[in-house]
């Protein structure tokens, strides 16, 4: 089974590419790929818990990676400096993840190979 | 070796596309196989037939060029959607596909590069 990271850099809202890497997962969830979800710099407030972005006219993004776990992908992994530069733990967010440090982080996005960063 | 690319920026306001051209070519001027490139979100905007940048380098030109070579070029059916780049409204020598696509140039090539913010 080939393996790819989707990559998720940016803040949830005010940009599509959030959005769009979730898109991404689940346009090739169905192609039986080995797929690794990551988070660093903002990205990582794309999964934190109670988002609100009904004022923006957008559906709240974190609600949908729980359900990823059901299209095969289970992998998620959070740059732990990004989450703690943010005031931020893993208590904080919508599922349960891995957490690495960036030399972790650098090798996880090695092992996988193919990195869709968004 | 195989290589796919993806990307995410449309034309002339940021470099993401200049720099995936420039490496399509370096990388068949090498003999590298270039597996497909996905035209991604804004991406698709890099196609219009009616680009015409007047004294510039013409990028949907240079996209069309390079699928008469046999690269395969797909903009995002999707998004070209949301963004009324309507099918009649691309250079010829490319299509337009889902992230099926991308999907089959993840798993063919032995690399992935991709352009973006």
């Amino acid at each position: 089974m080939e393996k790819v990271m989707v990559l998720l850099r940016k803040a949830p809202y005010g940009s599509v590419y959030s959005a769009e890497a979730f898109r991404t997962i689940m346009g090739i969830a169905v192609f039986e790929m080995d797929i690794c979800v990551g988070f660093a710099d903002d990205g990582v407030y794309t999964i934190v818990k109670d988002q609100n972005p009904e004022k923006l006219d957008m559906k709240p993004l974190g609600d949908g990676f729980p359900m990823l776990a059901d299209f095969g992908v289970s992998r998620f992994i959070v740059h732990k400096e990004s989450l703690s530069e943010r005031g931020l733990s893993t208590k904080d967010l919508v599922l349960e993840v891995e957490t690495a440090d960036s030399e972790q982080f650098s090798e996880i996005i090695e092992e996988y190979g193919r990195l869709l960063p968004f | 070796m195989k290589m796919g690319v993806m990307v995410l920026e449309g034309p002339y306001q940021h470099q993401a596309v200049d720099s995936a051209i420039n490496f399509i070519k370096a990388a068949l001027k090498r003999g590298h196989e270039i597996v497909g490139v996905f035209l991604y979100t804004d991406g698709v905007n890099n196609i219009n037939k009616y680009i015409n940048p007047p004294g510039e380098r013409n990028i949907s030109k240079e996209l069309s060029e390079l699928g008469k070579n046999g690269i395969d070029i797909v903009a995002c059916t999707a998004c070209s959607k949301f963004r009324g780049l309507r099918p009649d409204l691309k250079v010829e020598n490319v299509r337009q596909s889902g992230l099926g696509s991308l999907a089959d140039y993840l798993r063919s090539a032995d690399r992935f590069v991709s352009f973006g913010d």
